[in-house]
């Protein structure tokens, strides 16, 4: 597999809350909560960024319920669980080498 | 209140949105350059201006996925879309960070870039005509395109900056 660039933070949250099912909205203010208002998505970037995953399949349509109100729900998929944990194991790099830091003190 | 202007920047545009709407005139519609205002509280709403990525394909889908994070599509014009949320719902930017905002203004430098092909075509076509004929009425469409070219290539070129502005911050 080729390697990827470092996630955006904004992919990196929205592949970590949709691992349950979530919709556009429910994905704006989940992210918001975890990061305790820090990160805010614009609905233009989460829009954008949505369909690119989509279309790299590191998400999927979960459900599309067109009977009660038109939302579109969205869930990982393991493509996309892969590149969340490359991601994480890049992240653990770098808190275990910032160590260095302290050490050298 | 109707209002006629005619905007090729949708920063500047957007701009005066926000002006109107803290003087408390809320933007109702807009067609072919004609603002329609209605009354609203002193800043009742932050405005922003988008562009499509498809002009047929996703409007649905965008308008849907817009409304379901309390965002209110007030007009839309080929591609262009004015969009708007209540102030007190907290800021309202369509980007947040670089990556998506660096994507727009590509979309907006492509749009003016096929438009300013066109518009050069059309240059060149009013500037023969002008020649052969001697006619004013040709010399006249020649000037008026001539300065929509360079309008547009204004855009292009303040696109582009944008661009390389957002790419150093990266």
């Amino acid at each position: 597999m080729e390697s990827n660039p470092p996630l955006t933070e904004a992919l990196f949250y929205i592949l970590l809350v949709v691992r349950k099912p979530n919709h556009g909205y429910g994905i704006i203010q989940e992210i918001s909560k975890i990061t305790k208002g820090r990160l805010v998505l614009g609905p233009g970037t989460l829009y954008g960024a949505i369909n690119s995953m989509l279309s790299k399949n590191w998400i999927k349509l979960y459900s599309e319920d067109k009977a009660s109100r038109k939302k579109k729900e969205y869930i990982l998929t393991k493509d996309g669980e892969e590149i969340f944990y490359k991601e994480v194991e890049r992240l653990k790099e770098l808190i275990q080498n910032a160590k260095l830091m302290e050490e050298s003190l | 209140m109707k209002k006629f202007r005619l905007y090729y920047d949708k920063d500047e545009e957007q701009d005066w949105l926000q002006k109107m709407a803290h003087e408390g005139w809320a933007l109702k519609n807009y067609f072919l350059g004609v603002y329609t205002f209605v009354p609203c509280e002193p800043n009742e709403y932050i405005y922003q201006i988008d562009l499509l990525d498809n002009w047929s394909g996703d409007k649905e889908d965008f308008s849907d996925f817009m409304e379901d994070s309390g965002v209110e599509i007030i007009s839309q014009w080929y591609r262009w879309v004015y969009l708007r949320k209540k102030a007190s719902d907290g800021p309202f930017e369509m980007y947040t960070d670089t990556e998506s905002k660096i994507n727009q203004y590509n979309r907006i430098k492509k749009f003016f870039q096929v438009t300013l092909v066109i518009e050069v075509i059309c240059f060149f076509l009013e500037v023969t005509a002008a020649i052969r004929t001697g006619s004013p009425i040709f010399w006249f469409f020649t000037v008026l395109i001539g300065i929509i070219t360079l309008a547009f290539l204004r855009i292009v070129w303040k696109c582009n900056w944008k661009i390389q502005q957002l790419n150093r911050e990266k």
